[in-house]
């Protein structure tokens, strides 16, 4: 059976255009997608049953079993962290809130460890962006920066920039012009127009540096900043001004390099700047396929979009201090319930390390490095797989995923509802 | 079954011309009925003033860009908090609330119908998500055309039938309920940096005007039936001098539909500014208004602001950029391809601010010089003006004098100079308030054949019961006990159920969600039409099979279909 | 009046406290108070050794004092608008958030956000302080908007960020972004800082030790003695990046 127009939940480009080919439940063929969504489709580990360790290794027990001692275990704890959510749809994150705010959990989501600091400089200056269609339609100078696409985000420039015919752009590849900065020469720089080596550490004086360049302060810039000279910093801003549209797309180079969230709010008031010339959009590009969908239930949700720490009834939000990682990393959590995510690689060692000194419950389709910390896995569907669900593009463009097979696993918001309800006294959310 | 029998109502039913009687109601499963068994329920509303549930036509509650307030806002969110509390969840928010927040709060002022002003139709699944979690009020969404690609085509060739089929295309897939128009133009020529300054200049790269717009979607409306007008946001908002602009839109409205209007101008206030600076911007309410009488075809709301912190929300992208640059605050701008745009700034209404004066003034001006109410509704374009919470106010100034000068009196003296506000002694009286909050939105929304807006046997049994005996209280002298009477309601009822009770909410919620399946004829539906297909392939990011709303994001949904235009 | 608070043995001594109820002014009717263990509403008794010495008619004539472990304790001193406090050890997070009055006297090291959102009094660190000392909340267009805050040691990353009024002294060091944001107010560091005062709108920072990585934005003016430190100072204009008009004096 071939099945058209797949939605592929594996980054934040969640490309829709896929074909898949399925047989007996299982998935045999992709088209469309790229090396990641072939993956994503084609590797399945996941264990048959839930497991909890023993003293002598692990054992299979049962969903109902699984669900109950979990509930348990987040009944009892003082502080209980409910971490992850970014590989599933937003039904089952909506359901974490609320177990969240029944007993008093901080919930976070992997923006903490990705574009928590985006986040942080847009709730500083706004966030002047749009959905990808009006890059793709509009854009003549598009900005990689921090970000290698090729490698992450692989088809983002075949269908939203560089090579997308655009309805004003029909000759992408002649008409846009494609800047590139980074620390390193990276696969996406060889692509570029124009080149822009900044020394490890330097972006937030470039982009400071080019601010004042497009206000008129180019005699204040010394001669180089970073490494960047002035001349190409005086090219690279004059590029700009000139633009019809123009878009900076930004990574993790620049989230989680030395300045962090500072480094964002100096791109996007850049943006800003720009628009006083001509029309400036600025995005982070999104890992996880539905990490901004875990960002858009908890902000309607709780008002924040990630480390929201219910602790005291209300809901409190201060990245530095609810954040997983900083929890973990000062031991305060008693217990975790971890979904669709993977801390155990991810994270710092130390804040890692103590996952495996608490009670801590794995809900993921698949085993991963977590897997090897937590004491019960429980295995589930995977969202844009087994299930249907909604995820939300990096640009906020909501999209249902499809259940392409059925694999006879329980939905994690089925799982997840079971234990609210547990944890309510057998009454739903 | 389940019954309620209301008793000793001092009801004010306006669409059913009930005026004060005292009566009782008799509700089962959820509508009005003649009577009921003696097993129902009895609430003794003790004489107390008891109005259909209110309804907001004009509100931004719900999807991609009042999140996004949210998600920008920490500093709002500290401001609101509750805890969860029997059936009521966490709630955080001032002026951009969790959905629970907007939700609950709207419920304790006997709020049961809203209207979301804005819905992007790429971006519907997340409004419609939200509906969801709104729980304690029906929903319905706006659905916007201004930069409208497909409708911007068929509007250059002056086909209204394909206008008609675009639209009807466009709210089936977005479950949308009708035809919002935000600086029409203007939002497609945002996609560039540039705007609009007149309804009769060319959108760049599409040969249309926005009174070309603004013409042929009400003809393509009025030939799809919709329940609802169009409903225009006028270009140039927040400009000094832009009454112009909307006099000249007011002009060119025809009277197309004998049972409501045929255009519905969104929160004028904004839109009915004098002069040519912010320096020596004034009112021009009376210009506006004298327009509005004359012309039934017309329903306008205040769209008031009050003073304090807020954040203004709106799909007109390059008004809110020009905010900004008087601002300095924060600014998000989401521009939606092929389709509309947006923009989000926190603002401050302050006293101090003359322009900030004139504005508060001017809203209330509106209403007090609309000889009708039925063409005047009280709103704030919530958050834009203030958030909704200060409808009670809003209520209490427009019902007192008293009020209204010793407000005047703390603002800054150039009000009584540029606006006309302390010369007009009107005072709205119960009716007219019930009429600006209920009735007048049920008629403009086309909802009063849902059973909205009105008591009569047969209707939804929302209803909302506020501690306010209208015998005792003289809302001239005690403005005060109006403005408490209306932030809480003693019970609201939605749809049979009592939902809220002095201000708190007792049950899970269970709203629903009307949307508009019009008709085209066969040959016009643009699910077959290779042309649109082939653009919309080319030329969205998403697949046009990925692109319409699934049923299961409107588990309650209710679809009013039209019929059918030959 | 003086309260002498103990901390007692916790078994899960990583669980943090949020004690915003302890403030000078709340011992008037008494010790009846409550906080915050982790996710669990405790007394105050049930966390500390209470001890109560002499008695007050009035707040500002109350000293409380912190002895132990209190170094996971949030929210001291939040809201204090008079008395005293000292905190023998070390503190949590938050401590004098939004503070109006009086004086808190750590005599160990401060955790991040010392002095949030303050508006008057005194805090002083004998230790060092984490990151955000004296700054504000997110999305929040002021940080300390009055007061003092005087740290003995060095301090984090982002000290200062968004300072709006009252003034912020290390005696140490400053890590990374010391002023960031800042509106208002005066910020001396007498040890060194990296990129002081980026995105700075006004305000005033001297900086007596070495500036690492310098941002570019900033515009020499001239040379100036500054009598109160006894050094000349290069005094930079910025910054330019947006219409900053703050006052950078960097040691010459």
């Amino acid at each position: 059976m071939i099945i058209h127009d797949v939605i592929c939940p594996f980054c934040g480009c969640l490309c829709d255009d896929l074909e898949l080919e399925c047989e007996g439940g299982k998935i045999i063929k992709v088209q469309n997608g790229c090396a990641l969504a072939e993956s994503t489709f084609m590797t399945d580990t996941r264990l048959p049953a839930p497991i909890r360790r023993t003293e002598s290794g692990w054992e299979e027990i049962s969903y109902n079993e699984a669900i109950k001692e979990t509930a348990e275990i987040l009944q009892g704890a003082d502080r209980p962290l409910l971490y992850g959510w970014s590989s599933t749809h937003g039904e089952a994150q909506s359901v974490g809130v609320h177990i969240a705010e029944l007993i008093g959990a901080v919930i976070d989501n992997t923006s903490t460890v990705c574009h928590g600091p985006s986040i942080l400089a847009i709730q500083e200056v706004g966030h002047p962006g749009c959905t990808l269609g009006q890059v793709k339609n509009r854009a003549d100078v598009i900005i990689y920066w921090g970000c290698n696409p090729i490698e992450a985000h692989p088809r983002h420039m075949s269908r939203y920039t560089t090579y997308a015919t655009g309805f004003f752009v029909p000759d992408a590849q002649r008409e846009r012009t494609v800047i590139v900065v980074d620390t390193r020469r990276t696969d996406t720089a060889g692509i570029a127009d124009e080149f822009v080596q900044i020394e490890h550490g330097g972006d937030y004086a470039v982009l400071s540096a080019l601010r004042a360049i497009v206000r008129g302060k180019a005699s204040v810039i010394p001669a180089k900043v970073a490494g960047v000279s002035k001349e190409q910093l005086i090219r690279i801003a004059e590029i700009c001004k000139t633009a019809k549209f123009g878009a900076i797309f930004f990574g993790l180079g620049l989230t989680m390099s030395r300045g962090k969230y500072k480094n964002i709010r100096n791109a996007i008031e850049l943006t800003d700047e720009l628009n006083r010339h001509t029309k400036f959009v600025i995005s982070p590009l999104r890992g996880h396929g539905n990490v901004y969908g875990s960002n858009e239930v908890f902000t309607w949700m709780t008002g924040y979009p990630f480390a929201v720490d219910f602790a005291r009834g209300i809901a409190f939000y201060n990245p530095g201090e609810t954040t997983a990682v900083d929890i973990l990393r000062r031991g305060e959590c008693d217990a975790a319930l971890i979904v669709a995510s993977d801390p155990g690689a991810n994270f710092p060692r130390a804040a890692a390390a103590h996952l495996a000194k608490i009670p801590t419950v794995v809900i993921d389709p698949h085993v991963n490095a977590t897997t090897a910390l937590a004491r019960i896995h429980i295995p589930c569907t995977a969202a844009g797989i087994d299930a249907a669900g909604t995820a939300y593009r990096m640009d906020g463009v909501p999209i249902r995923l499809k259940k392409v097979i059925d694999r006879g696993y329980p939905d994690d918001a089925e799982i997840l509802k079971k234990i609210y309800d547990r944890l309510n006294g057998g009454k739903g959310p | 079954m389940t019954e309620i029998w209301v008793k000793n109502a001092c009801v004010i039913d306006p669409l059913n011309h009930i005026n004060g009687e005292i009566m009782d109601i008799a509700i089962r499963d959820g509508r009005i009925v003649e009577s009921v068994s003696d097993r129902a329920d009895v609430i003794d509303a003790q004489r107390c003033l008891t109005l259909p549930g209110g309804i907001d036509s004009h509100t931004h509650v719900s999807g991609t860009k009042v999140n996004f307030g949210r998600y920008m806002s920490p500093e709002d969110m500290r401001a609101g908090r509750t805890k969860r509390k029997g059936k009521m969840h966490v709630t955080s928010g001032y002026y951009v609330p969790t959905t629970f927040g907007n939700s609950y709060r709207y419920s304790a002022m006997g709020y049961t119908t809203l209207l979301e002003g804005a819905m992007a139709p790429l971006e519907a699944r997340h409004t419609h998500e939200e509906f969801t979690a709104t729980p304690h009020q029906d929903m319905m969404a706006n659905t916007l055309f201004d930069g409208n690609w497909a409708v911007m085509d068929a509007v250059r060739e002056k086909d209204v039938r394909k206008t008609a089929a675009v639209v009807a295309w466009t709210l089936k897939a977005a479950r949308g309920y009708g035809i919002k128009l935000t600086n029409p133009g203007g939002t497609e020529a945002w996609g560039f940096g540039e705007d609009l300054t007149g309804i009769h200049e060319m959108v760049p790269h599409f040969a249309v005007t926005p009174a070309e717009i603004i013409t042929t979607m009400m003809r393509a409306n009025e030939l799809l039936k919709l329940p609802h007008s169009v409903h225009l946001h006028c270009n140039n908002l927040g400009k000094p001098g832009n009454y112009q602009t909307t006099l000249e839109t007011f002009d060119i409205v025809p009277d197309l539909n004998p049972d409501r209007q045929t255009l519905y101008a969104t929160h004028v206030q904004f839109h009915a500014y004098g002069g040519g600076t912010w320096k020596n911007i004034c009112s021009k309410a009376e210009e506006i208004t004298s327009s509005v009488n004359s012309r039934p075809q017309i329903v306008m709301d205040m769209g008031q602001i009050m003073f304090g912190r807020t954040m203004t929300m709106t799909a007109d992208g390059p008004m809110e950029f020009n905010l900004h640059c008087l601002h300095h605050n924060k600014w998000s701008n989401h521009d939606v391809e092929l389709e509309t745009g947006s923009g989000i700034i926190p603002v401050t209404y302050s006293k101090k601010s003359a322009v900030n004066c004139i504005m508060w003034a001017i809203g209330l001006e509106l209403a007090l010089l609309t000889k009708n109410p039925y063409q005047c509704l009280l709103e704030t374009d919530n958050p834009n003006g203030a958030p909704f919470v200060k409808y009670p106010e809003i209520i209490g100034l427009l019902m007192s004098k008293r009020y209204r000068d010793e407000e005047c009196a703390t603002l800054h003296p150039e009000t009584e100079k540029r606006t006309s506000l302390c010369a007009l002694e009107r005072e709205l009286n119960w009716h007219d308030i019930a009429v600006m909050t209920r009735a007048g939105q049920a008629k403009a929304l086309g909802i009063v054949n849902q059973g909205k807006g009105h008591l009569g046997i047969g209707a939804e049994a929302d209803i909302a019961i506020y501690p306010i005996r209208t015998d005792s209280v003289d809302p001239a002298r005690e403005y005060r006990k109006v403005v408490e009477g209306f932030q809480k309601t003693r019970y609201t009822i939605k749809r049979g159920r009592v939902v809220s009770r002095d201000g708190d909410i007792i049950v899970d919620g269970a709203n629903a969600t009307f949307w508009v399946d019009a008709m085209v004829p066969e040959d016009l539906k643009m699910e077959n039409d290779p042309e649109f297909i082939k653009r919309f392939e080319q030329f969205y990011t998403v697949r046009m099979s990925n692109y319409p709303v699934q049923d299961v994001y409107l588990p309650r949904g209710r679809r009013i279909e039209t019929e059918v235009f030959t | 009046m003086r309260v002498i608070l103990e901390s007692k043995v916790r078994a899960k001594p990583n669980l943090p406290i949020e004690a915003e109820a302890i403030i000078p002014r709340n011992f008037l009717k008494g010790t009846d108070l409550l906080v915050y263990e982790g996710n669990k509403e405790r007394t105050l008794s049930e966390l500390f050794w209470i001890f109560v010495e002499g008695t007050a008619v009035s707040p500002e004539n109350i000293e409380v004092i912190l002895k132990g472990d209190t170094s996971r304790i949030k929210r001291v001193g939040e809201y204090m608008d008079t008395g005293s406090i000292v905190i023998e050890g070390d503190i949590g997070m938050h401590c004098g958030n939004f503070m109006s009055g009086g004086t808190i006297e750590i005599r160990g090291n401060a955790d991040s956000w010392l002095g949030r959102e303050m508006r008057g009094g005194t805090i002083l660190c004998r230790g060092n302080a984490s990151h955000y000392c004296a700054t504000g909340y997110r999305g929040e267009k002021k940080g300390m908007q009055g007061g003092k805050v005087e740290v003995f040691g060095s301090t984090g990353d982002f000290c200062a960020e968004y300072l709006a009024g009252g003034t912020v002294h290390i005696h140490g060091s400053a890590g990374d972004f010391p002023g960031v944001e800042m509106r208002g107010g005066e910020l001396i560091i007498e040890g060194d800082a990296t990129r002081p005062c980026g995105n700075m709108k006004s305000g005033s920072c001297v900086i007596l030790g070495t500036v690492h990585d310098m941002l570019p934005t900033f515009e020499k003016t001239r040379q100036r003695v500054l009598p109160e430190w006894k050094i000349t100072a290069d005094v930079y204009k910025g910054d330019v990046a947006n219409r900053g008009k703050g006052t950078l004096c960097v040691r010459s």
